[in-house]
């Protein structure tokens, strides 16, 4: 077990290293600089890449990110806040705080809400209910997240007047209620869609017979025996609605106009501010990553059949 | 006998029934008998027995149906409305769903009276490529030309075959509300008809604005029809990209095995746990100046092909070339590795079939099925990926428009216009969806071993 959480450490470690290299290979490639405004003249672009040392070369200047990123220094940004520190403008000014709270209320939304959906669908299997929840899921997963969040924004922020049209930097209560559901719907449909399955795959299993033969009751029947074991398939899709999360974020925050990670992220590559671009990549990814291994992790403990080596196929 | 035994056991002849033979009953089988003999069913090739499986699947079927009225939405339906996508009517503008500019409407209520109409096109300065002052206009394989030496503010033509001189120019003030209309000069026709018809298109007759107009004038559900074809197509060729891509990776990886495989597979690992949509994002700004770069000089047709296409379609395409084929790849190579191993393969092997015969006897027909599902699946999440990028403001630019784009644009003026999302909306909901249903269909269908 330590030596897995090793080598994944080591792996993750290798993939965010990747993923510096790409960014920065991609940052580079594009043709014009940072500082190319309508005003400036080459001596001062000169005079600007040479302060920030983008006149050395491609490798060292990767290097220098590589070493500076390993210190825990992101750098300073170069145009959007011209000046401040990275790890400032991510973690200080709320972006982050904001996006991880936005992201992990919709991820407890979707395991909440989700898995008992699931329950009850594969509990009523064939009556009304599972039919209703089954189209409702399977709509669901076709929703386009930017659709939703329109049209919940013109139901209920506008036509209603129930709710903020701007979210903003989510004052209140209610101005969460709209980003966290169209950031969760597809996911929590997904969840319930696939504890549904499992759900019914463990229902016909053996020892449910023999528990409800012994005179368990239903309740506990679903909730103890059936319910642990169903919940594998939904844990390992857990890293990528992670994933998913952090890209819905875009949208939804920029459809709520909420200040965050995801929409300062699209601005970063507009402006081409590179090094808010790197630290935001590393850090949204590290993000992923992590998730990732934890979910690995987390496997391991519900299901101690599975072994964490390598698959033979 | 006694009558508790009278009934024979089923394992007995009753010798009463045993009809008499006759000489005849020796005599050899002839052809048609040796034929019924033979099993009466023909064998049923893999795909049409898939077919048979699908067909019987009523959600699939509907799914399929849906899916195939929104093909002939998006590709039959342009030729069959007056409207293009890109053309700007400016009398039209901001139109709800079926409703008429004050142009329109006037035509409209000449309908009785007149065989065909043509509207704000003359407007002064909205036919520029012939010389001044002269205008053509095809209909029905004649052309018509006519003069407008003053500007006239707006005015409508009408096409009356009962006149003697068929065209006639009217002033649109000078129309009266029960179709009557002064008449000005008749018109006369033009030397070269054929220059004027080459390069004026028919004017548009009044056809109702299904969905409304935007801001600019254009009619929204010929945007819709043309972004439901950008999108598919994106889709399509997007799943066709992965599925090429990721086949042959996979499938290097699976039979070549050991340290290549190795090395092939870690690549892969890596690849999967970059969070792509960074990477998508920072790709589509990257690309976007190269591409078109590359477009302005290549003299090649393909770059000229792509050209069409625009920058953001082809970085889209790209993106999937180099992330997306992961999990193609790693399919392909668990089918290549578990159908080597079946023991068909090691008797066909022993039996001395050659390997090309094998591959396509058996690895390909046992393989073919997750392809076209993994393929199929693909297409939804290419239409997803690429509506997000469009929503953005990456991936396609206008006057071209997909379902992701249109949506975009409705955002802006949400609050007054909401119907501008809800088309395009339902109908990208709609195409996943089906999508998404006939791909589990063909789950069903093509590998019955996945069914529970």
């Amino acid at each position: 077990m330590t030596g897995y959480i090793v080598k994944r450490i080591v792996v993750a470690f290798l993939t965010l290293l990747l993923i510096m290299c790409i960014t920065f290979l991609l940052m580079n490639a594009v043709p014009g600089s940072p500082f190319l405004t309508e005003k400036s003249t080459p001596e001062m672009i000169a005079r600007a890449n040479a302060k920030y040392g983008l006149d050395k070369p491609l490798y060292v200047q990767l290097f220098n990110y590589i070493k500076s990123y390993l210190q825990g220094d992101l750098g300073t940004s170069l145009k959007m806040q011209e000046g401040t520190s990275v790890s400032r403008i991510i973690f200080h000014q709320g972006k982050f705080t904001l996006s991880l709270k936005l992201g992990v209320y919709a991820l407890l939304l979707a395991v909440i809400i989700g898995i008992p959906l699931g329950c009850i669908a594969a509990y009523n299997r064939g009556k009304w209910i599972d039919g209703f929840l089954r189209v409702m899921t399977t709509v669901g997963v076709a929703v386009p997240t930017f659709v939703l969040a329109t049209l919940l924004l013109v139901t209920f922020a506008v036509k209603l007047q129930w709710l903020p049209t701007l979210s903003g930097s989510l004052p209140d209560a209610k101005s969460y209620v709209m980003p966290v559901i169209s950031l969760s719907f597809y996911y929590t449909c997904y969840v319930a869609k696939l504890t549904r399955t499992s759900m019914l795959d463990a229902i016909n299993q053996d020892y449910i017979r023999t528990a409800r033969a012994k005179g368990v009751k239903t309740r506990a029947l679903i909730l103890k025996h059936a319910l642990r074991n169903s919940l594998i398939p939904v844990i390992t899709y857990l890293g990528p609605v992670m994933a998913g999360i952090i890209t819905g974020s875009f949208v939804v925050e920029s459809t709520f106009s909420v200040p965050g990670l995801g929409k300062y992220y699209v601005q970063s590559v507009l402006n081409r501010d590179y090094p808010v671009i790197m630290a935001t990549t590393v850090v949204l990814s590290a993000l992923v990553i992590v998730m990732n291994l934890v979910v690995d992790i987390a496997y391991k403990i519900v299901d101690p059949r599975i072994t964490l080596t390598e698959k033979e196929d | 006998m006694d009558g508790k035994f009278a009934k024979i056991s089923p394992f007995q002849i009753d010798p009463d029934k045993i009809p008499a033979l006759t000489a005849e009953d020796f005599a050899p089988a002839g052809e048609s008998e040796k034929a019924s003999m033979v099993q009466m069913h023909k064998s049923i090739s893999y795909w049409r027995d898939a077919w048979r499986r699908f067909r019987s699947n009523t959600v699939s079927m509907v799914a399929l149906a849906v899916f195939l009225l929104c093909l002939l939405f998006a590709f039959v339906g342009p030729s069959l409305i007056p409207y293009s996508y890109a053309e700007q009517y400016r009398a039209s503008q901001k139109l709800a769903p079926f409703a008429y500019s004050k142009g329109e409407e006037t035509i409209r209520s000449l309908e009785g009276s007149c065989d065909g109409f043509y509207a704000t096109a003359l407007q002064p300065g909205s036919i520029t490529a012939l010389s001044k002052g002269d205008y053509y206009i095809s209909d029905r394989g004649s052309t018509y030309a006519f003069s407008l030496t003053k500007a006239v503010e707006k005015s409508v033509l009408i096409l009356n075959s009962k006149a003697e001189e068929p065209l006639i120019l009217v002033k649109e003030t000078d129309l009266q509300p029960d179709g009557s209309y002064k008449a000005y000069e008749p018109i006369a026709f033009t030397e070269s008809p054929a220059e004027g018809a080459a390069r004026l298109k028919l004017v548009r007759s009044v056809f109702p604005h299904v969905f409304g107009t935007d801001s600019a004038g254009r009619d929204i559900m010929a945007r819709t029809m043309y972004g439901t074809r950008v999108s598919i197509i994106i889709g399509v060729v997007a799943a066709l990209i992965v599925l090429i891509i990721g086949s042959i990776y996979g499938a290097i990886s699976g039979l070549a095995g050991g340290a290549v495989d190795f090395v092939m597979m870690r690549i892969v690992e890596l690849i999967y746990s970059v969070p792509e949509v960074l990477i998508v994002l920072l790709l589509q700004v990257v690309l976007k100046d190269p591409l078109q770069q590359w477009f302005d000089t290549s003299p090649s047709a393909f770059a000229h092909a792509m050209s069409d296409l625009g920058a953001g379609i082809v970085s889209i395409f790209i993106t999937f070339a180099l992330l997306y084929w992961v999990t193609m790849a790693r399919i392909v190579r668990g089918q290549v590795l578990q159908l080597k191993k079946q023991e068909y393969v090691t008797a066909a092997t022993a039996l001395g079939a050659s390997s090309g015969r094998i591959i396509r006897r058996h690895l390909l027909p046992n393989c073919v099925g997750q392809l076209v599902i993994t393929t199929c699946l693909q297409i939804p999440s290419a239409i997803f990926l690429e509506s997000f990028l469009s929503f953005l403001g990456l991936g396609v630019s206008a006057p071209m428009a997909s379902l992701g784009s249109l949506c975009s644009d409705a955002l802006e003026t949400i609050t007054l216009y909401p119907y501008r999302l809800v088309f395009p909306g339902i109908i990208l909901t709609v195409v996943v969806l089906t999508l998404n249903l006939v791909g589990d269909g063909l789950r069903d269908a093509l590998d019955p071993r996945l069914k529970k």
